[in-house]
């Protein structure tokens, strides 16, 4: 009876099943409040979008569009490969989990790089509200306000990227070193969770930050 | 574990169609369709949101109590959004012929 | 069976000396005991809340203000807000007693995710230690509502320490929450279906519903609010394009669903208190229950009523003051209910039955007196003034903090193994009722008659009020120094408690008192509905 499962049950519960489900649940709790979390700015945007709708739009064309596009098809790829890194781990592969979690890492990097190269242009280009904006036309002032919603979201965003590489970081060394198994794989499946998530924010901010003004370019 | 769970077949073509609403949306983006652009987009990424929940996250795959949540957690979210936005979009009516 | 009742065995190993040292407390995961680190942690804040509501209260003894200068009264009255509502209100109830009650109530060893409950004390304590610094600093005035643009642009104080403190602590709400809604959900005991819940863990549930779908956004709009005032981007600027309305918005979404954060979990409180010393099973059990959800549910809906004067849309308003009525149904139902439990039963007048129904009596006036602010009307007339400070006074003071003070008397047996010395509890019980009401009953009367709230000084004609509510002040004072005293005292001192004082029903009373460090030894199999004194007769001794 002494398995890999029943070495990583925690004393507060029964029976594995009962942990597995537990902290499903714990999990998408989790993610509901970070729904809220982002609610808020999202709240934020629409508000001045209704407001200033021709600044809003303007204000999108100056997105690096498609870089945009591409790091939504490099996020989505890495949703891809985390997902099956959780199928590995289900199936008991370690190999090939590990492999696909650190393939995961490597395409999230390459997302968070395009994104700093994005934000490092806007910065040249005197875009970065409370650091250097620069008023550029009648639109200018509203234009602030996209700007900083922008960075505040794709902020946030990146943030959550960066706790997501730290999470995988950890899920590498615990396949490596044992404490996952095809018993007890609970851990990553709810670190694919998160990962997934992540990436649901994303496409949705590319929608509101890039597409509205992409015909302007 | 013995709950039904997507073959690696479902993923690459969920993987596949997200992909291509990527490009998709990428495309119509540079059509001007004057206030329906922001429109079309989030449909678009809500759409490619909802394969990635149910798929990806297992949304649909798991307990009713995960679609719960999950639900509520976007529920509370349109309660936010909607109470604010109405008042924003009501503040400038006016019961009264303004003198 | 017989056993359980009365006779403890001689030699016990219960939590609390289970493990010894000061590292057996700070790194332990048990739920009893991360319970006890709050509730030291959060009588601190409360002492020190207290003082800063007595020291305004002396400003305030004389027309022209005793004590301090305005700009100090300022900060005296944000810092109450603030330390009351963040640390101590906030967490009172939920991260205390529930903290300790919850896993015993429902059958379990713990709660879900023990080290995260752990994590939730940690970073609540660093939340309220920034805020701490904000207050040794210099402190802050803008109000414990934070409304830009003062907070964003014009005032001098520590706002960002302030708000970073609370956006910290903020964390650790929603830690407690996700934890008690997983372990609701996934660790009850056998046979313990949601219909044979306490009334307890209902209101527990619908308090966690509020923590974790409310605090995110409080924390995204302090933070935005440090952002505005350190970059200056805009966001609650009208010169700028900004609307500072959106800033009271996504405030009250958290703030007036917070309320209820604080109250619900009294009503779970009193639920419990009621049935014991009445000897019914709670009068309409399903109907309580729901209106817990209810009350959570609705009360997201209603936020704009704080902000009828603020120039919000008037058909906005016109519907929030419809929806904010509604919260009253809820209410009602559970006022009606529990007098209906008490009607006709062997009621026992105990010190947490005399809170109990203390509680009932002033939750009431502070329910009504909400319905006329939720009149639009009467709220042009009222708002900003002491009508508004007495009003929500009841709901927090008169209602929470009355029926923390009952649950810990109620659940003191168990906690602490010891009798508290009943006559000396009922006696503060009723100076704690007297002292608050004559605090808060005379602002109802001077907000009426248009005494504004946050000034340090008044025209003399107020007088005679404002020294009937200082005078209230002293003796609330009292009535909560009286209670820290003797508990402590009967801690060490008081009579050994059996492990089920109050012959009642309910799982947390089946274990010795005080527990041992996993609840139960056997996990229980429950087969009888909550407060059901008839199925437990024999055991527990009642004729």
């Amino acid at each position: 009876m002494v398995s890999a499962s029943s070495l990583a049950l925690r004393q507060q519960f029964n029976n594995p099943a009962q942990q597995r489900e537990t902290v499903t649940l714990g999990m998408w709790i989790f993610l509901a409040t970070e729904v809220m979390l982002f609610g808020a700015l999202f709240t934020a945007y629409s508000v001045y979008r209704i407001y200033y709708t021709p600044a809003f739009t303007h204000a999108s064309g100056e997105m690096e569009y498609w870089m945009g596009a591409v790091n939504t098809a490099v996020l989505i790829c890495s949703s891809f490969t985390m997902a099956l890194g959780v199928h590995s781990a289900e199936a008991g592969k370690k190999r090939l989990t590990v492999l696909f979690l650190l393939l995961t890492m490597l395409i999230g990097c390459i997302f968070l790089g395009i994104k700093f190269w994005e934000h490092y242009r806007h910065y040249l280009d005197h875009k970065v509200p409370g650091i250097n904006f620069q008023e550029a036309g009648a639109l200018g002032p509203r234009e602030q306000m996209f700007f900083f919603l922008y960075f505040a979201m794709t902020g946030l965003h990146a943030f959550h990227m960066l706790v997501g590489l730290g999470v995988l970081s950890v899920m590498v060394l615990r396949v490596v070193f044992g404490s996952i198994s095809r018993e007890y794989h609970t851990p990553i499946e709810i670190a694919g969770l998160y990962w997934h998530f992540v990436d649901v924010i994303w496409v949705v901010l590319f929608a509101i930050f890039y597409i509205p003004g992409a015909h302007l370019r | 574990m013995s709950e039904h769970r997507p073959t690696v077949k479902t993923y690459a073509l969920t993987w596949g169609i997200l992909l291509a609403l990527t490009l998709l949306t990428s495309l119509i983006g540079l059509v001007d369709l004057g206030p329906f652009s922001l429109a079309v987009g989030v449909v678009i990424a809500l759409i490619k949101a909802s394969l990635i929940a149910i798929f990806f996250m297992h949304a649909l795959y798991g307990s009713k109590l995960i679609r719960v949540v999950a639900a509520g957690g976007v529920a509370w979210f349109l309660i936010l959004l909607g109470i604010t936005l109405a008042d924003y979009l009501t503040r400038n009516w006016y019961p009264f012929a303004q003198r | 069976m017989m056993s359980t009742i009365a006779v403890r065995p001689p030699v016990v190993t219960d939590y609390l000396n289970a493990e010894h040292g000061i590292l057996s407390w700070l790194l332990t995961t048990d739920h009893k005991r991360i319970g006890l680190l709050y509730l030291f942690s959060i009588t601190a804040f409360f002492f020190l809340g207290g003082v800063f509501a007595l020291l305004m209260r002396l400003q305030l003894l004389v027309p022209g203000g005793l004590i301090v200068d305005p700009d100090t009264y300022n900060k005296l009255f944000t810092m109450h807000g603030i330390t009351m509502v963040w640390f101590f209100l906030i967490p009172s109830i939920p991260n205390t007693l529930g903290n300790f009650f919850i896993p015993m109530m429902i059958g379990a060893k713990d709660l879900a995710f023990p080290k995260l409950n752990l994590l939730s004390w940690y970073v609540f304590m660093l939340g309220g230690f920034t805020t701490l610094y904000a207050i040794v600093r210099g402190g802050v005035d803008t109000g414990w509502t934070f409304y830009a643009p003062f907070s964003t642009a014009y005032s001098k104080t520590y706002v960002v320490a302030a708000a970073v403190g609370i956006f910290i602590a903020g964390f650790s709400s929603i830690m407690t929450g996700l934890n008690f809604i997983a372990t609701i959900h996934r660790m009850r005991a056998p046979g313990l279906t949601w219909f044979r819940l306490p009334i307890f863990i209902w209101s527990m549930y619908a308090t966690s519903l509020i923590l974790v779908l409310a605090t995110p956004v409080l924390a995204i709009t302090l933070a935005t609010l440090g952002i505005e005032r350190i970059f200056h981007v805009g966001i609650f600027d009208p010169a700028m394009g900004g609307d500072p309305l959106l800033f009271q918005h996504l405030f009250w979404f958290y703030s007036h669903p917070a309320v209820y954060i604080m109250v619900l979990p009294a009503m779970g409180v009193v639920s419990e208190i009621i049935p014991t010393f009445s000897r019914k099973p709670l009068f309409g059990y399903k109907a309580v229950a729901f209106s817990s959800m209810a009350i959570a549910i609705v009360g997201f809906l209603v936020w704009g009523h704080h902000m009828f004067v603020a120039g919000m849309s008037l058909y906005s308003a016109m519907v929030f003051s419809f929806l904010s009525y509604l919260v009253a149904l809820p209410s009602a139902i559970k006022v009606f209910n529990w007098t209906a439990t008490m009607y006709k039963g062997s009621v026992k007048m105990t010190a947490p039955m005399l809170y109990a129904i203390g509680f009932i009596g002033v939750f009431t006036i502070g329910g009504m007196t909400g319905l006329f602010l939720a009149a639009m009307g009467i709220d042009v007339h009222v708002t900003d003034t002491y009508f508004v400070v007495a009003h929500f006074h009841y709901i927090m003071v008169g209602g929470a903090v009355m029926a923390f003070l009952g649950g810990i008397h109620y659940w003191w047996p168990k906690i602490s193994g010891k009798m508290y010395p009943e006559y000396l509890a009922q006696l503060s019980a009723l100076t704690v009722f007297l002292g608050f009401n004559l605090t808060f009953f005379p602002q109802f009367i001077l907000g009426y008659l248009g005494m504004p709230r946050r000034y340090a000084t008044y025209p003399p004609e107020f007088q005679v009020w404002n020294v009937l509510s200082t005078a209230g002040a002293t003796i609330l004072g009292v009535g909560y120094i009286v209670p820290l005293i003797y508990l402590l005292w009967s801690w060490k001192y008081g009579q050994d408690a059996p492990s089920n004082p109050w012959r009642t029903t309910g799982l947390e009373w089946k274990t010795p008192s005080p527990p041992p460090k996993h609840n139960f030894e056997n996990t229980p199999v429950v087969t009888w509905n909550a407060y059901d004194f008839e199925a437990q007769k024999e055991e527990l001794h009642l004729g």
